[in-house]
């Protein structure tokens, strides 16, 4: 691990036990983690599972379950594409197909610029104006494939 | 100055509700005031103002109709809306006209009664309203509320829980992420209320990972609860906390659920123990959808025989609909239990968007049936629908057009399914790898007759012997596009 992410890992730690008295679970210190750093490093994994006191493998086995929690560093903007029923009735998949070919990645993968890391979401209760997509925080609807470059326009 | 209303949802601010903000700033003239959402999502952003008897709406703002509006030319009448006026607004009455974080403004439209009816209330005099009120659970399975409370108050322990499900997973639905953001107080309520019939210590709200505003506006609500000293039962402080999930469609499962909010995997646990008497750190736990508590505060307030008086045999109450997909008109819509699904879908859908054709709708989410044109006269009520086979869950209804690839459809809910499952049983886990693969070679052109004999089967074994629902309903959707659309399998058979 680089010595400024697991400076970071140590952050949150500290962090965490500033907050005497609440009960922390693996996945409350994992979901921190990824919040601070935008993935859990695999090689984290001993440090958190001491600091919980908790064995290693239930670390793993926890990251590993949940699909918000990222091993990998993603790309500056994360692009994620509802394949959620409202949205694939308003023909959503197009907007994915029209997304990996206009960012030139499938999902999964980041862009080889490390601008946008591309992934699907199922439902994120916007279907009332749905076809939806999710850029890092900002939430679109009636997202057609036409719209797409201007959208990401603002995502550099 | 002018005052204007717009929505602070997150799906209005989706349809642009935000340009609107933005451009409203800019106007000393102009005093914006941020309301939940009225739930005619076909029409947001709405900008309204107050008018004699009643508010003048906007629809489909653009932010060069501002100047107009603010000058007063045009609109329409709120009440003359049909797909509000034909509604009956109970749980969602606030909506769309309050500011969602304003306690003032949710006690002045009746709010907390319904807790102060509670704390004059023993424990089972409230647990004997809520079975005058025939109230059902309203996450999916349509549990009588009362008697989990009954057995949660019955078993002796220190410490108990109440537990909201937020977990929302359904795709189509979104009705308690509304709740959540446009009136908060009212769930909060009905777990107070909860917590005193069951005799908590205190609670936890389980709200999805992708829900960041709905979890800010609880946020702030219990701070603002706790400060004008709500959170307390029989004069103890009942501490209310926010768990995040991450991404898991399965940890909607009580069980599962109860597994995450303790850190682990959300694995499902064999029932019995119910978690009414062993369920979060083992101890007696009502886990309740965040629908089914923002309904008992009215309950509470105006007795179990008004919201028994509402409704069919036995479904009764009001039933939250959120139409989708291919409609004109999409939205949240409550009425009465016993509506059929054609006349609701005509009535509040608005038919089929324009230049498309109908060709099935599914209700209930991933695990709900599909329905032709043929089978819509049914009434949306849980019997009808159980007696179909079919499920309302969470009142979810999603219309799909002549475009919709069946095939396609149903290998979707399949690797769903297998995606999501917890992996605890066999049926579930290995059946939903299966029956992927058999609909993908029938894609791939490698399709027969077997096929859809083998996907029966494999359907029947998973309904069978599944540990939870997940695997339990799965086959549905499937089987049910092959009932209905057999012969668009049978076009990709190549023997
Ligand atoms: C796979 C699966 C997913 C579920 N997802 C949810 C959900 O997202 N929200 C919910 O309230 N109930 C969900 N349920 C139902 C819960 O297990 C439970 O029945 C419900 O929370 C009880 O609340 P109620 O009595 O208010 O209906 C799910 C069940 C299964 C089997
Ligand atoms: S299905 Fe895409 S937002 Fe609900």
């Amino acid at each position: 691990m680089e010595p400024s992410v697991a400076h970071r890992v140590e952050q949150v730690l500290e962090r965490v036990s500033a907050q005497a008295g609440t009960r922390v679970s693996i996945l409350d210190l994992l979901e921190k983690v990824e919040a601070a750093i935008g993935y859990v490093p695999l090689e984290s994994i001993p440090r958190l599972a001491q600091s919980l006191g908790v064995s290693e493998a239930q670390v793993a086995g926890v990251l590993s379950y949940y699909p918000d929690l990222h091993t990998q560093p993603t790309g500056r903007h994360v692009v994620r594409v509802c394949l959620g029923e409202a949205c694939l009735a308003n023909h959503g998949n197009r907007v994915l197909q029209a997304m990996c070919k206009h960012l030139q990645a499938d999902v999964g993968e980041t862009t080889s610029d490390g601008r946008c890391t591309v992934e699907t979401v199922y439902c994120v209760g916007n279907c009332g104006v749905s076809p939806s997509v999710v850029i890092d925080e900002d939430l679109y609807g009636r997202v057609t494939p036409d719209r797409l470059p201007a959208l990401l326009e603002r995502y550099k | 100055m002018t005052r204007l209303y717009l929505s602070n949802d997150t799906s209005s601010h989706a349809a642009g509700a935000h340009r609107l903000a933005e451009a409203l700033s800019a106007r000393p003239e102009v005093q914006l005031v941020r309301t939940s959402a009225r739930g005619a999502f076909f029409l947001e952003p709405i900008v309204e103002r107050d008018a004699l008897g009643g508010r003048m709406a906007w629809f489909n703002v653009a932010p060069d109709a501002l100047p107009a509006i603010i000058a007063g030319q045009g609109g329409t009448p709120i009440q003359e809306i049909p797909f509000l006026a034909r509604q009956s607004r109970h749980t969602f009455a606030n909506f769309g006209i309050t500011e969602p974080l304003a306690l003032d403004e949710y006690q002045l439209r009746g709010g907390l009664k319904g807790l102060e009816a509670a704390v004059g209330m023993t424990p089972e005099a409230i647990i004997q309203e809520l079975n005058v009120s025939r109230l059902r659970g309203r996450g999916g399975a349509a549990f009588p509320v009362w008697n989990k409370w009954e057995v949660a108050r019955q078993t002796e322990s220190a410490e108990k829980f109440v537990v909201a499900n937020a977990d929302e997973g359904d795709a189509g639905t979104y009705c308690d992420r509304m709740l959540m953001e446009g009136d908060p107080f009212r769930l909060i309520e009905g777990m107070l209320i909860c917590a005193r019939a069951i005799g908590a210590t205190s609670g936890y709200i389980y709200c999805r990972q992708e829900y960041p505003a709905a979890a800010r506006a609880l946020e702030y609500a219990i701070h603002k609860a706790k400060e004008a000293e709500l959170l307390e039962v029989d004069g103890e402080d009942f501490e209310l906390t926010i768990v995040r999930g991450a991404g898991s469609y399965v940890c909607g499962e009580e069980t599962a659920l109860l597994e995450s909010i303790e850190g682990r995997r959300g694995v499902v646990r064999s029932k019995p123990p119910y978690p009414a008497v062993a369920g979060l750190y083992a101890k007696p736990t009502i886990v309740s959808n965040v629908l089914t508590f923002a309904t008992i505060p009215e309950i509470l307030a105006r007795g179990g025989a008004w919201h028994a008086s509402m409704g069919t045999e036995r479904s009764r109450g009001t039933v939250v609909l959120q139409i989708g997909g291919r409609v004109k008109q999409s939205g949240l819509v409550e009425i009465p239990f016993g509506l059929t699904l054609r006349e609701a879908l005509d009535r509040f859908g608005g038919g089929i968007a324009s230049g498309a054709r109908f060709k099935a709708v599914q209700v209930g989410g991933p695990l709900g049936s599909l329905f032709p044109e043929s089978k819509l006269d049914i009434p949306i009520c849980y019997d009808a629908f159980a007696e179909a086979g079919a499920i309302l869950g969470h009142g979810g209804i999603v219309v799909y057009d002549q475009e919709t690839d069946m095939i396609d459809l149903a290998r979707h809910f399949m690797a769903f399914t297998a995606d999501e499952s917890c992996g605890k049983c066999t049926p579930c886990r290995i059946g939903s790898v299966r029956g992927r693969e058999i609909l993908e070679r029938i894609q791939a052109g490698e399709g027969s007759a077997e096929a859809l004999d083998l996907l029966k089967d494999l359907g029947e074994t998973m309904k069978a012997t599944s540990l939870c629902a997940l695997g339990g309903r799965a086959p549905y959707p499937v089987l049910t596009a092959i009932e209905h659309f057999r012969e668009e399998f049978q076009r990709r058979f190549t023997h």
